[in-house]
C-alpha cells in the first residue's frame, strides 16, 4: 500500500473515534435522556477551541493571533479542560434552555444558542481570532517522538483509541446504570417520572451536561489531530449530522450510535471521493446534504428505532430460578378461588413502614372561573383506605392532583406526617412517600415490566449521576434485593410472565395492574389511587381489589377515588362523599346509602 | 375557497309531524375495543320532547350519546333520525343532518369571543344567515349579547355551558344532545340552567335528549327518563312516575335494580 | 439621538419583514402544532422564484413579489400534503416531526443550491432616493416592504377578526375535536393555514432578498431563526403576539447595531433568551386557557 493510502486509513479511522465519542454523547442526552440538544455542535467546538488555547503557547509569542490562555498544557490536560469547559457552558445554557416544557421548544432555543455563538465567536477577535481561527496548535507529543507523518497519523490513532475506550467505558458505566433507567423514564413518561419522586427539570439538566463534556472532548480530540480551528468548521446544520447519524444506527442503543458514526459520518460522507469526479464539487455536496435529508425521511418512515434499536434488558434473568420458585409458591396464588391463606410475612414491605397520615386543611383551586375544589377539609385514618367518591365534577381528581403536587392549590395546606406540602413540587411530595398512581394509565412504555417497577423504587445506589459513577458492582446488592421484591410483587400479581415485556405493549388491565406494582415499589407511606378500576373488566376488578384488601390489612394509608361504588364498598374502610368540591358527608358505604343528603347529592348533584 | 363547500347544501329536515319520533335508538350495543359498554339499549325521543337519561357513573350513559353522534361506531343496533338512518355516519355528518351537540368539558373555544363562539355553531348555516341568525340566538339569550365581546376562557362554568347551548341552537336543531349540562357547577347556577335555560328549549319546538347527574332536578323538567345500570337501560318511564319510586336510589349507590 | 431614530428607521423595516414571517410561522404551528423548521427555506424558494420572474421574464418588482407569493403557498401546501400529514397520521412522534421538517428543510436548501451554486443573487434593482420621515431615513421599496407588511397583518387582523374562514382557523387552533363537532371541515382549515403560511412565507422571503440587496440558497434558512425567536418571544400560536415579538426584535437589534454592529443578532436572541428565563412559554402564554383539569 502507498503512504498516502495507509496515512488516510489512519486518519479516517481516527474521525471515526472521533465521531463515535460525539455520537455517545448524543446518544447519552436524546437517544436515552430525550433531550433534543440542537446545540450539540457548539459543545464540540467549545472542546475544541479550549484544547487549542490550552495546547498553544501564549498568544504574545504569536504574530498574528489572538486569544486568551495560552498555557501551553501538556497532554492530557487540554483535553480534561475541554470536559470541564463543556459541562460548564451546558449548565449556563441548560439552566435557561430546559425551561419550557416542550421538548421541541427546548430544541429551538438551543438552536437559537448554538447561532449567537457562532455569531459571537466570528466577530469576536481577542479571544477566538475572528473568522481566521487558531492554527499551528502543537499535536500531542508530536515534537518529542519525531515520526514521520504516517508513523504519527498511526500514534495518533492509538491515542483515539484509548480516549474513545475511555469515553466507552464512562459511557457504559452510566447507561447500565440505576441512574439511566431513571433518565429512560422520564423520556418515556415526564409527568409519571415526577410523581415518583424523579426531579425531570435537575436530571435532564445532568444529563445534558454529561453529554455536552462528552462532545466537547470529541472535539478537543480532533483538534489535537488537524492542529488547527476554525468557526467556519462547526455549522449548525453539522448538529443534524449527528443527529442523523444516532437516529440511522439506532437511539438509545451505544453500539447504535457507534454503527451510525461509522456509517453516516464515515461511509456516506466519504463516498463522494469515490464517485466519478463531477465537474462542479458545490452539486457533489449539495447532493450529498440533500441525501441526507432523504436518509431521515426513510429512516423516520420505514425504520424509526434505527438499525439497531434500543436494546431490550431482560433483568429476569438476573433473579436466580431458585428465588423465582420461592416467589411464585409464597405469592397470593390465584385470587379467584378466594380461600388460599396469605402468609403474613409475604406483605409488600410498604406495610412495614411507620403508616402516613394525611390532613388536608381547607384545600382550594379553581379553573378558569370553575372552583374545583373549594375549601376541602378532611383527615385520612392511618393505616386505612377512605374512599374519595362523588358526582362527576365534584373536584375528587382534582383533590388527589393537588395532595400529589402535580398542581399547585391556590390556597389551603396538605400536612404529610404534620409537614405542610401544599405548593411542592411533585417529586418532592412523592420523596416523602406519597405516591399517586394515574386515572390514565401512564406506564414507560418502552421499558419493560420489570424496569417500570424497579424505577420506582427509592434509595437505589446508583440511582444519581454520582452513583452511577461508582459503577454496578456498588448498586448491585440492592439491586438483587430489588429485582426479588419486584419479582416477588409479579408473583402476586400473577405477571411473572410478563416481566421482560415491553410495558407499552401490554393489555389495558395489565397496564393497570403494572401501575399499582409500580406505586407499591415506591414504598409509599401514602398510596393515593386515582380510579384504579377505570376500564378494568370485572375478573381483574377482583384482583385488584383482593391486592387493595391485603395492603389495607397490611396497614397501608390510601386514598381512593373510584366510581365503581361497589369496589369501594369491598375494599374501604371509610368513604368520604365530595360535592361541589368540599366534603359532604363521611361514614362507611352502608351509612352513607342511608343519608339522604349523600342520596340527593347523587340524584340532585 | 376550498373552505366554503358544502355550504350550500340544505339541511335535512328532521322528523315528521309533532308526536313523531325524532330520535329512534334500536338494539345499540356499542363500547371500546371489543368489550361492548352499553348493550340493548332501545330508547325513543319524541319530537319536541326533553328525555333525560340517568344513572350511577360507568352505567354507560356517555357511551349511549357517543354512540349516537357517530363518536363511536355502534357494534349493533340502529340509529334513525326521523326517517333517517344516522348508523354509521361520521360526526360531522351528524352534525349536518341538524344534530346539535353540547359536550361535557371543552365546550367552548376559549380565545374566540362569545359571539364568535355562537357563530361557529353555525358554520354549515349559509354565510349571508349566519350573522342574522346569531343575531336571533343573542336575543335568546340577553345575558350573553351582554358578554358578546368576553373571550370563551373567561366566562364562568354556568356561562360557558349557556353559551355552548346558545352556539347549539345555531342551526334550529331538531335534536339537541347534552352530556351532563351541571357537570362542575355549584347549586344555584346548575339550577338556574336546568329550570330556565334547558326546560325553555322545551318551547322550541327542538327535541332533547340529555344526560345529567341532577337526576331530579333534570326529571323535573323531563317528559320522560331512562335510567340506565351495567350498559343497560333498567328502567324507563314518564319522568314524574320514575321519580316518584322509592327504589331509584339503590341504582345509584350501588344496589343494581332491574 | 439622531443616529437611534435613524436606526429605528431600519428596526422598522426588519420588524415589517419578521412580522410577516412570524406571524406566518406560528399561524401554521397554532392551527397544526407543527413546529416547522422547513418555513425559512420555503421562503428562499420564494426569492428565487421572484428572481425568475424578475431577470427571466422581467415581469416588474410587485408582479415578481406576487408569483413568488404564490410560488411559496403552492410550496407549503404541497409539502404539508406529501410529507407531514402521512408522517402525522402515521403517529410520529412531536420530536420526529421536528426532525422531517429539518430533513424537508436540508433537502430543499440542497436541491436550490445544486441549480443555483454557492453565488448570491440580486434583483439588481436601481438605486432609489432616499426619503427622510421624522429624522428616519428610507428608500421608495424600503417603505413599501413596511406598507405591505401593515396591509398583510391587516388583512390577516381582518381574516381573524370578520370572515368565516379566519373565524375557522382560531376555532380549529382552539380545540379541534369541537370544531369537527359544529360542521367545521377541519381538514381543508388545515390546508387554508397552510397555505396562508407559506403565502405569508413568500412575502417575507422577497421582502427580506430586497432589503438584504442580495441573498443565496442559505438565506432564508438562516433568517429562520429570528423569525423563530419572534414566535416564541409572543408564544408560538400566538399571531398578535408574533408581531409584538418581530417589533420588540427588530427595533431592538437595529438599535444595538449602532454600537455592536456585529452583534444585533446576539442582542435580539439575548431579548429572547431573558424572556425564556422569566416566563418559559413566551410573554402571552396562558392568558387565556381552558385546561383539561377542568374535567375533575
Amino acid at each position: 500500500m502507498s503512504p498516502a493510502i495507509v496515512s488516510y486509513v489512519a486518519s479516517l479511522l481516527v474521525y471515526l473515534g472521533v465521531n463515535a465519542i460525539a455520537c455517545w454523547g448524543l446518544n447519552l442526552q436524546f437517544g436515552v435522556g430525550g433531550v433534543m440538544n440542537f446545540a450539540f455542535i457548539l459543545y464540540q467546538a467549545m472542546g475544541a477551541y479550549i484544547t487549542a488555547v490550552l495546547t498553544l503557547p501564549s498568544a504574545s509569542t504569536q504574530v498574528d493571533e489572538k486569544y486568551i490562555l495560552g498555557w501551553h498544557l501538556p497532554w492530557p490536560l487540554p483535553l480534561a479542560g475541554a470536559a470541564v469547559g463543556g459541562a460548564v457552558l451546558a449548565l449556563a445554557v441548560g439552566s435557561f434552555a430546559l425551561r419550557p416544557r416542550r421538548r421541541d421548544f427546548q430544541a429551538t432555543v438551543m438552536l437559537v444558542v448554538s447561532i449567537i455563538a457562532a455569531t459571537l465567536v466570528t466577530s469576536e477577535q481577542g479571544w477566538f481570532n475572528g473568522n481566521q481561527g487558531l492554527f499551528g496548535i502543537p499535536q500531542p507529543f508530536a515534537a518529542a517522538l519525531s515520526l514521520g507523518v504516517n508513523s504519527y497519523y498511526w500514534f495518533f490513532l492509538a491515542i483515539t483509541v484509548g480516549v474513545a475506550t475511555l469515553a466507552l467505558a464512562l459511557i457504559i458505566l452510566l447507561t447500565g446504570s440505576p441512574w439511566s433507567r431513571r433518565l429512560r423514564a422520564m423520556r418515556e413518561n415526564a409527568e409519571a417520572a415526577e410523581s415518583l419522586g424523579v426531579n425531570v427539570r435537575t436530571e435532564s439538566l445532568k444529563v445534558y451536561v454529561t453529554g455536552g463534556a462528552i462532545a466537547a472532548v470529541s472535539g478537543g480530540l480532533l483538534v489535537e489531530f488537524i492542529g488547527a480551528w476554525s468557526p467556519a468548521a462547526w455549522g449548525t446544520g453539522e448538529t443534524f449530522i449527528f443527529f442523523v447519524a444516532i437516529i440511522v444506527g439506532g437511539l438509545g442503543n451505544n453500539f447504535g450510535a457507534f454503527f451510525g458514526a461509522f456509517l453516516v459520518l464515515g461511509v456516506f460522507l466519504e463516498l463522494p471521493a469515490y464517485l466519478p469526479q463531477m465537474s462542479n464539487t458545490n452539486i457533489e455536496e449539495s447532493m450529498q446534504s440533500a441525501a441526507i435529508g432523504v436518509l431521515i425521511l426513510a429512516f423516520l418512515w420505514w425504520r424509526p428505532q434505527g438499525i439497531f434499536p434500543e436494546r431490550k434488558r431482560n433483568l429476569s434473568r438476573a433473579i436466580p430460578a431458585g428465588a423465582r420458585a420461592v416467589a411464585v409458591a409464597e405469592a397470593a396464588g390465584p385470587v379467584l378461588d378466594g380461600k388460599k391463606e396469605h402468609s403474613p410475612q409475604r406483605e409488600p414491605d410498604s406495610g412495614t413502614a411507620a403508616a402516613g397520615t394525611l390532613s388536608v386543611r381547607d384545600l382550594s383551586r379553581g379553573f378558569g372561573g370553575v372552583q374545583a375544589v373549594d375549601g376541602l377539609s378532611f383527615d385520612l385514618a392511618p393505616g386505612q383506605v377512605t374512599g374519595l367518591i362523588g358526582p362527576n365534577g365534584a373536584g375528587k381528581s382534582t383533590a388527589l392532583k393537588l395532595i400529589a403536587g402535580a398542581i399547585a392549590p391556590s390556597s389551603g395546606e396538605v400536612l404529610v406526617d404534620g409537614v405542610n406540602v401544599a405548593g411542592w413540587p411533585a417529586h418532592k411530595v412523592a420523596r416523602l412517600g406519597v405516591i399517586r398512581t394515574f386515572q390514565h394509565t401512564s406506564e414507560f412504555g418502552r421499558l419493560t415490566v420489570l424496569e417500570n417497577l424497579l424505577t420506582a423504587a427509592p434509595d437505589q445506589p446508583g440511582d444519581t449521576f454520582g452513583g452511577a459513577l461508582l459503577g454496578r458492582r456498588h448498586a448491585r446488592a440492592r439491586q438483587r434485593e430489588l429485582l426479588a421484591k419486584a419479582w416477588a410483587l409479579l408473583a402476586d400479581f400473577q405477571l411473572t410472565a410478563a416481566a421482560d415485556s415491553y410495558a407499552g405493549q401490554l393489555s389495558g388491565g395489565q397496564r393497570r395492574l403494572v401501575e399499582i406494582m409500580r406505586a407499591l415499589m415506591a414504598q409509599p407511606r401514602i398510596l393515593l389511587l386515582d380510579e384504579p378500576m377505570a376500564g378494568v373488566n370485572p375478573t381483574l376488578r377482583l384482583v385488584i381489589e383482593e391486592h387493595l384488601q391485603r395492603l389495607r390489612d397490611g396497614g397501608l394509608t390510601m386514598l381512593m377515588v373510584e366510581h365503581e361504588l361497589g369496589s369501594v364498598e369491598r375494599v374501604c374502610n371509610s368513604v368520604i362523599v365530595m360535592a361541589q368540591g368540599r366534603v359532604l358527608a363521611t361514614g362507611t358505604m352502608a351509612e352513607l346509602r342511608r343519608n339522604e343528603e349523600v342520596l340527593s347529592a347523587y340524584l340532585a348533584g | 375557497m376550498p373552505i366554503s363547500r358544502g355550504n350550500r347544501k340544505r339541511r335535512v329536515p328532521a322528523g315528521g309531524p309533532a308526536g313523531q319520533a325524532a330520535l329512534t335508538v334500536t338494539g345499540l350495543a356499542a363500547g371500546y375495543g371489543d368489550t361492548p359498554a352499553i348493550m340493548d339499549v332501545d330508547l325513543t325521543v319524541h319530537r319536541g320532547e326533553i328525555v333525560t337519561v340517568v344513572g350511577p357513573n360507568g352505567a354507560g350513559k356517555s357511551t349511549l350519546l357517543k354512540a349516537v353522534l357517530g363518536v363511536l361506531r355502534p357494534m349493533s343496533g340502529t340509529v334513525r333520525l326521523g326517517d333517517r338512518d344516522l348508523t354509521g355516519l361520521r360526526s360531522d355528518q351528524i352534525c349536518r343532518l341538524s344534530v346539535g351537540y353540547v359536550p361535557q368539558v371543552q365546550d367552548t373555544f376559549p380565545r374566540l369571543t362569545v359571539l364568535e363562539n355562537i357563530e361557529m355553531g353555525g358554520y354549515t348555516l349559509p354565510r349571508s344567515k349566519m350573522k342574522s341568525r346569531a343575531g336571533e340566538v343573542l336575543d335568546l339569550y340577553p345575558q350573553l349579547r351582554r358578554m358578546a365581546g368576553r373571550q370563551g376562557g373567561h366566562l364562568s362554568g354556568g356561562e360557558r355551558k349557556m353559551l355552548a347551548i346558545a352556539r347549539a341552537m345555531m342551526i334550529s336543531p331538531a335534536l339537541l344532545v347534552l352530556d351532563e349540562p351541571t357537570a362542575g357547577l355549584a347549586p344555584q347556577p346548575a339550577n338556574e340552567l336546568l329550570s330556565r335555560h334547558i326546560a325553555a328549549l322545551a318551547g322550541t319546538g327542538v327535541s332533547l335528549l340529555m344526560v345529567e347527574q341532577r337526576a331530579r332536578e333534570a326529571m323535573a323538567i323531563s317528559q320522560r327518563a331512562y335510567v340506565m345500570a351495567a350498559g343497560r337501560v333498567v328502567l324507563t318511564d314518564r319522568a314524574d312516575t320514575l321519580l316518584a319510586r322509592p327504589d331509584i336510589g339503590d341504582v345509584f349507590l350501588g344496589r343494581t335494580a332491574g | 439621538m439622531s443616529q437611534i431614530v435613524l436606526s429605528l428607521g431600519f428596526g422598522l423595516v426588519t420588524a415589517s419583514i419578521l412580522a410577516l414571517g412570524a406571524v406566518g410561522f406560528t399561524l401554521q404551528f397554532g392551527v397544526t402544532n407543527l413546529f416547522n423548521l422547513a418555513f425559512g427555506e420555503n421562503m428562499t424558494v420564494s426569492m428565487f422564484v421572484a428572481y425568475l420572474a424578475l431577470v427571466s421574464l422581467h415581469w416588474n418588482m410587485w408582479a415578481a413579489m406576487a408569483a413568488g407569493a404564490v410560488a411559496g403557498a403552492v410550496l407549503s401546501l404541497g409539502i404539508s400534503r406529501l410529507v407531514y400529514l402521512p408522517f402525522q397520521r402515521r403517529g410520529t412522534s412531536q420530536f420526529a416531526m421536528v426532525m422531517v421538517t429539518v430533513a424537508v428543510s436540508f433537502i430543499l436548501k440542497n436541491v436550490l443550491q445544486m441549480f443555483s451554486g454557492a453565488t448570491y443573487y440580486s434583483y439588481q434593482l436601481p438605486p432609489e432616493p432616499p426619503i427622510r420621515f421624522l429624522g428616519m431615513v428610507f428608500d421608495a421599496r424600503q417603505l413599501a416592504i413596511i406598507g405591505l407588511a401593515a396591509t398583510s397583518l391587516l388583512g390577516m387582523h381582518l381574516l381573524f377578526k370578520y370572515t368565516r374562514l379566519g373565524k375557522a382557523m382560531r376555532a380549529t387552533s382552539d380545540n379541534a375535536a369541537l370544531a369537527r363537532s359544529v360542521g367545521i371541515p377541519t381538514n381543508r382549515v388545515v390546508s387554508a393555514a397552510w397555505v396562508l403560511s407559506g403565502l405569508l412565507a413568500g412575502l417575507a422571503g422577497v421582502a427580506l432578498a430586497i432589503d438584504l440587496g442580495s441573498f443565496n440558497s442559505g438565506t432564508g434558512g438562516s433568517y429562520l431563526l429570528l423569525i423563530v425567536a419572534a414566535a416564541v418571544f409572543g408564544s408560538v400560536g400566538e399571531p398578535y403576539g408574533a408581531v409584538l415579538g418581530a417589533v420588540v426584535i427588530g427595533l431592538t437589534s437595529e438599535v444595538a447595531a449602532i454600537y455592536y454592529p456585529q452583534l444585533k443578532d446576539v442582542v435580539a436572541f439575548a431579548i429572547l433568551v431573558l424572556v425564556l428565563l422569566l416566563r418559559p412559554d413566551g410573554l402571552r402564554a396562558g392568558r387565556v386557557q381552558m385546561r383539561a383539569e377542568v374535567t375533575v
